[in-house]
């Protein structure tokens, strides 16, 4: 794993750019920990400050200090992308693991319940669970939500590959053998399969972030919790732009195209890293 | 680990095939469709004895060996007939109960599949292979596992650091030796091997046999295994089997059928065989191997056979016992090998 990860930074300057910008936002995502002030108190600092040696990039107008919101936002969105992640990847690898390899009718089953979910739209059900459970709603639910409408499509690239590995050699020689399903899926399927999920898992926590920010964006979630869409949710109520504080809006937003720059050079670095042609163009042989 | 001489005493029949019938059933769009592949044989194989199965593709030999592995899976299922193991007053009836193989796999009885050089997972260690497939069936902690792993590794000339490689790592010969380590290190009293030396170079073939003479030897095991090739059959089989569309014709000591084939077929088979200093052309049998889905009456190599008569069409030769075989031909023992 760590001569994998050297070999990438050495060769690709995609995944080393991916990877500088990244681990640099988790760093500042994490300094949240040592802030100063309270992260969903207001009024604490006067507003309206722009960008200063005290303020680094400026106040809000509801007397908050951005520097330190952005961070608590960064962490928060991000926590909620790699849950959505986490969980919807577990459901893909179960789903589709074993979709492929039962076969027959159970995968037809499933299969037929994965394309019902395709067909879906994602926003309006969204929207449809948050005004069904407004009282309950937090980002957990939501995360929870997300991640059972976005496991769909790597659920039938890994049952695909799973179709593949059922006729393989070493799966009837396992069958054989004595080994029982859940064996033959965890120990001889699953190595196979994990390149894709770690592959799809990065694109899956950008669909996630983009997720939360649209959902809050709109205001269709815990406005009082710091999250980037939050922010920028709040900004425009306070008519931030009208008003001259152009850094309350555009500093999240720089935020998030960072952090979504960095993960998109990461997952196609990966993707190219993963095809063995790419890989070994790049490293020269 | 037997003696020599412990060796020649297991002497009894260890495995009993009797009268197995295995055909493929298919209904696809409501026409239904049987495929008879394994069609009425009976055959069985004794204590330290190798028995090879000959025939032409298609014919029914991976077929059969699967039925008598009980690796089967549907459309092909047994219609009739059984398969009986006997491990040292262990009784096991493949068709019976079912779960009644489980405490035989591996222990006593490994199975050598096709294309058996891909049975190493490519994303695993060799070792992690041995683990999975050999470790429960052993009985033995980690601790004592290992050692006799390598041990046994070493006993077939390969190094034990192989184990640590993953199969890329490794050339097709080697992987097919460590196939044959694989299936043989638990020691098992019986082996089914199908097709074990195909896609191999003869000068590989001929290691990988000896390999599997000398294991065999050494463990006082049986084996069964098929090919289509007769040089592998002459190399090691003690007893040959001779397999058409799906039925036994002929069946006798590797010697007798190699020198005084009896069935006009595996005269045929034995002829088309090149010998050194004969620059005589080789007559290919004409016709193909019958349509198991609508196999010819009677005998089923008539229409293919120089020697037939009206009888053949009518009657089904039954295997009959000859001086040192079996043979079902009406006309046996009148073919001359050219």
């Amino acid at each position: 794993m760590f001569k994998v990860l050297r070999d990438l930074l050495r060769y690709n300057r995609e995944f080393l750019i991916g990877f500088i910008l990244t681990a640099s936002l988790v760093i500042y995502a994490s300094l949240h920990f040592f802030s100063p002030y309270d992260n969903t108190a207001i009024y604490l600092l006067p507003p309206d400050m722009p960008p200063s040696p005290d303020y680094w990039l400026g106040t809000t107008s509801r007397g908050q200090d951005i520097f330190w919101q952005i961070s608590a936002a960064l962490w928060n969105t991000m926590t909620f992308g790699i849950t959505v992640t986490v969980i919807s990847r577990m459901l893909a690898l179960t789903m589709g693991m074993i979709s492929g390899y039962i076969g027959g009718r159970g995968d037809r089953v499933l299969m037929t319940i994965n394309d019902t979910l395709i067909a879906l739209p994602n926003l309006p059900i969204l929207l449809l669970v948050y005004f069904v459970m407004r009282e309950q709603m937090n980002w957990a639910i939501l995360a929870v939500v997300t991640a059972c409408l976005s496991w769909n499509y790597d659920a039938r690239i890994i049952r695909s590959v799973a179709l593949s590995l059922r006729q393989r050699e070493f799966t009837r020689h396992a069958v054989y053998a004595g080994m029982s399903m859940p064996q033959v899926l965890v120990r001889q399927h699953m190595p196979y399969v994990m390149p894709i999920v770690f592959f799809t898992a990065m694109n899956n926590l950008i669909f996630a972030i983009g997720i939360e920010v649209t959902l809050a964006v709109l205001g269709f979630i815990d406005l009082n919790r710091p999250t980037i869409g939050g922010m920028i949710n709040w900004a425009n109520q306070h008519q931030a732009i009208v008003a001259g504080v152009w850094w309350w809006i555009a500093f999240p937003i720089i935020a998030i195209v960072l952090l979504f720059l960095g993960l998109f050079l990461l997952a196609i670095s990966i993707n190219e890293y993963i095809d063995p042609r790419s890989r070994l163009a790049r490293m020269g042989g | 680990m037997l003696t020599t001489a412990e060796a020649e005493q297991r002497t009894g029949t260890v495995l009993e095939v009797k009268n197995l019938k295995a055909y493929y059933q298919m209904n696809y769009f409501g026409v239904q469709r049987e495929v008879r592949a394994v069609d009425d044989i009976t055959l069985s194989i004794k204590r330290n004895e190798v028995y090879g199965i000959a025939g032409e593709s298609s014919s029914g030999k991976s077929s059969l060996i699967k039925t008598i592995a009980g690796a089967i899976n549907p459309p092909l299922r047994v219609v009739d007939g059984s398969v009986k193991f006997d491990f040292d007053g262990n009784f096991v009836d493949v068709y019976g109960e079912p779960g009644s193989m489980n405490s035989a796999r591996w222990r006593h009885l490994s199975y050598i599949m096709q294309g058996s050089m891909n049975v190493l997972n490519p994303v695993r260690r060799v070792k992690r292979s041995f683990e999975d497939f050999a470790f429960e069936h052993m009985g033995l902690s980690k601790a004592e596992f290992w050692p006799r792993v390598r041990q046994h590794l070493e006993k077939l000339g390969l190094n034990p650091n192989v184990l640590e490689a993953y199969p890329h790592q490794l050339s097709g010969g080697m992987r097919q030796r460590l196939t044959i380590a694989l299936a043989t290190v638990c020691e098992p009293e019986f082996i089914i091997a199908d097709e074990p030396t195909t896609a191999l170079d003869v000068l590989v073939q001929q290691d990988v046999l000896g390999l599997i003479k000398d294991v065999q030897e050494r463990m006082g095991s049986s084996i069964i295994f098929v090919t289509h090739d007769m040089t592998v059959h002459a190399a090691i089989a003690d007893r040959i089997g001779i397999v058409y569309a799906g039925r036994l014709v002929e069946e006798g000591p590797s010697i007798d059928i190699f020198r005084r084939p009896q069935h006009p077929y595996t005269a045929h088979l034995i002829s088309s065989l090149p010998r050194l200093g004969d620059p005589k052309r080789r007559q290919a049998l004409a016709g193909k191997p019958p349509n198991l889905a609508d196999p010819p009456p009677a005998c089923r190599f008539h229409p293919r056979c120089p020697l037939a008569i009206d009888k053949c069409k009518t009657d089904n030769p039954p295997l009959v016992a000859r001086e040192t075989g079996r043979v079902a031909c009406w006309r046996a023992g009148e073919v001359e090998v050219s």
